[in-house]
């Protein structure tokens, strides 16, 4: 079965249960499923009954490998699950449109891989020289935040950005995933906005450019993000905070509750020529 | 006077290293701005994110007026980025 966006909060239910991760009947999945396994694997780290069930089906193992997914899972203390991907052996150049799990667990790491790594990623996905440099000052802006809201305040012992992307050469278009196990947007607003109801409400004041903590004037990141991706690239933002989606796209925002997840997931899709 | 932004690099992002940037620019500036204008050369720089550009030209333009700031040397991106921190800022 495919997992994707469009129907994994369906499937929450029958992939994350009780502290196990089971994704053996997924035949195929994109980075906003990838970025949120990451999460709950975080999540459940710390479980001693923690358990993850790899897919049977070869080719999303040979993405997931492709993804270095192994090595991020050994780094979580998954090692005893992760037989079936550690038998594989692949060539590096076998898929080029898809980049491994980046995990920058301080800022200084996330600002270098930027510089270098991230830049190097969209290059090699075939963006122009006009649009490198705004993709990667996205990203860059997700980032920032993730550490600019978290620092001093993250829930587990687990910190630090976790950065996805995936190349799609016949559709021109590239997602790139940001998912960080923090405090949320709700946990980061409401000291500044006590009023905030919920998760989906903290969103939609960050996305309005009121993101500045208690005593600080700032916010609009995310907002020429949202004015970037969909004016320029004709692209969708996608933000998970905690039990709160909401996705903007050209036809305006929308708002769901979702199965909860630990700190943020945020994709921005971007389509160019 | 002029100060070369790519000797901080050449990829500009995070609010917390512009704060370092603006910090420099006060040392280097050191009172001269009574006399001249303060222009930020951007030849060298390929990225600038939003949160860069808006710690950078609130700082300086706070301490020293907009009028005191001059910009040049801008590659596509980095006038998108400008622009944009223009319009949301």
């Amino acid at each position: 079965m495919d997992i994707i966006f469009n129907n994994i909060y369906d499937q929450m239910p029958k992939i994350f249960k009780e502290h196990t991760i089971d994704m053996r009947e997924c035949s195929w999945c994109d980075p906003w499923v990838i970025g949120m396994i990451c999460l709950k694997s975080i999540e459940y780290k710390n479980f001693r009954d923690k358990n993850l069930i790899l897919p049977k089906n070869k080719d999303i193992l040979l993405y997931l490998k492709r993804m270095h997914f192994d090595i991020f899972m050994e780094e979580l203390t998954y090692i005893n699950f992760l037989d079936p991907l550690n038998k594989i052996c692949i060539n590096e150049k076998d898929n080029p449109g898809v980049h491994e799990i980046m995990h920058c667990n301080f800022r200084d790491e996330f600002n270098a891989r930027l510089s270098s790594k991230i830049r190097k990623m969209f290059t090699g996905f075939g963006m122009s020289s006009d649009n490198e440099p705004l993709t990667t000052s996205l990203v860059g802006e997700m980032g920032n935040n993730v550490f600019d809201h978290n620092e001093g305040l993250w829930p587990t012992d687990v910190r630090g950005a976790i950065i996805l992307a995936q190349h799609f050469p016949t559709k021109n278009k590239t997602e790139v995933v940001v998912a960080d196990p923090g405090i949320g947007f709700l946990g980061s607003l409401k000291p500044s906005n006590p009023s905030l109801k919920d998760d989906s409400e903290a969103i939609l004041l960050g996305l309005s450019g009121v993101s500045g903590r208690v005593g600080e004037k700032r916010g609009n990141g995310l907002k020429v993000m949202q004015d970037w991706t969909l004016n320029r690239f004709d692209g969708t933002v996608r933000i998970q905070s905690g039990g709160g989606l909401v996705v903007v796209d050209k036809n305006g925002k929308h708002t769901s509750s979702v199965g909860p997840i630990l700190g943020t997931l945020v994709s921005f899709v971007v389509k160019y020529n | 006077m002029i100060i070369q932004l790519s000797k901080f690099n050449s990829v500009l992002n995070s609010r917390p290293s512009a704060k370092e940037a603006v910090l420099r620019i006060y040392q280097m500036v050191n009172g001269s701005v009574e006399k001249e204008k303060i222009i930020l050369d951007f030849t060298g720089v390929e990225v600038l994110s939003p949160s860069y550009a808006d710690e950078l030209l609130q700082s300086l333009e706070n301490k020293y007026g907009e009028e005191k700031i001059e910009i040049i040397n801008t590659v596509p991106a980095i006038q998108e980025t400008l622009r944009a921190v223009e319009i949301h800022g």
